[in-house]
């Protein structure tokens, strides 16, 4: 019966902190959530423009496309020849295997060349061809 | 630990696409933390960013958690006779199967998307108690369809902000987690005050 008593008292006293502690979480991260998403009225977009949204976890060609930047552009950027299999690797792969001893060189390098990308002007729109300029009408000579 | 796990899965669902999000979301299925609410949410935005067609991976993951989630029910199931020599003599083991067979819809139901920590449990409970595996897989599929489209949908229409949608639903998960747990306190608390009633009354 004791030991039946300890264990409702315990679940209780448990399960009363961890709604404490997960609900004022939950209600920071509902903050958080709300200024970001659809439901502000912000539609999502395909392509991310903000370089602070890279992960180590992320590989080259993947970030090429989010960020519509050639990934050979940016294994240019790092130096590294790239190949299938490097491609499949992830920035802290890569930072693992090229720059051992420089914490986040890779991400860093990535994020400071997709922000140069960025800051490039886009060439202006090419002019269409022109129409054919009509004829001009012919004066009778006086 | 775990968010060096679902990152090394992160890495390669995007490399090898929906196969390794179907082994994903069985492996999370059988138990392993590999961070499967994560990659749902994950997949949906990285469809919505066009990298995977939602369709695709929406089925082959359902099919791996279903998968998974079958391996665990069997689990329990070949694991009865075990658990009937240790815990069959006890009378509260023998309520919590009767209490959960009232209520097994539920219990699978919302442990595949609400309270996911439980869905492990509950798998080896229904199995071990000898529920209909053809129910358990109704109310399983339902469960797993709903997770598959909330949350795969949240990080759908939050496209590259799906990490505030993880953030938040890790921590509501974690709230409710911690509502059915005081509420098991609370339940036994009242049985022991009616009982500790009737014993004054007798």
């Amino acid at each position: 019966m004791t030991k039946q008593r300890i264990l409702t008292a315990g679940l209780i006293v448990l399960g009363f902190f961890i709604i404490v502690f997960f609900g004022m979480n939950t209600i920071r991260a509902f903050k958080h959530m709300r200024g970001r998403g659809p439901f502000d009225g912000k539609p999502p977009t395909a392509n991310q423009t903000d370089v602070e949204l890279i992960r180590d976890w992320m590989t080259i060609p993947y970030i090429g496309k989010m960020y519509e930047v050639p990934p050979e552009a940016l294994f240019f950027s790092l130096g590294i020849e790239p190949d299938k299999q490097i491609a499949k690797k992830s920035l802290k792969e890569l930072n693992n295997e090229y720059f051992p001893d420089q914490t986040d060189r890779v991400i860093v390098q990535i994020k400071d060349t997709i922000k140069a990308f960025q800051s490039q002007e886009r060439p202006p729109e090419p002019i269409p061809p022109a129409a054919p300029a009509a004829p001009i009408p012919s004066t009778p000579k006086p | 630990m775990s968010d060096t796990i679902s990152s090394f899965f992160l890495t390669q669902v995007i490399n090898y696409g929906a196969p390794l999000f179907a082994l994903t979301l069985f492996l999370g299925a059988v138990g392993l933390p590999v961070g499967a609410s994560l990659m749902v949410i994950a997949v949906g935005a990285f469809s919505q960013q066009g990298y995977f067609d939602w369709g695709t991976m929406a089925i082959l993951g359902l099919l791996g958690a279903v998968i998974g989630d079958s391996l665990s029910f069997g689990m329990g199931f070949y694991g009865k006779n075990w658990v009937e020599k240790r815990f069959g003599a006890s009378p509260t083991w023998n309520n919590a199967q009767v209490y959960f067979d009232k209520r097994a819809w539920v219990a699978i139901f919302l442990t595949r998307f609400l309270v996911t920590a439980l869905a492990i449990p509950t798998n080896l409970i229904a199995g071990s108690s000898g529920y209909k595996f053809q129910r358990f897989m109704l109310y399983d599929v339902l469960g797993e369809t709903t997770w598959i489209i909330l949350y795969g949908g949240l990080g759908y229409a939050f496209g590259t902000q799906w990490e505030s949608v993880y953030d938040f639903l890790g921590n509501f998960g974690g709230l409710v987690l911690g509502a059915v747990i005081l509420g098991a306190g609370i339940w036994m608390a009242k049985n022991q005050f009616n009982k500790h009633k009737l014993e004054q009354v007798a």
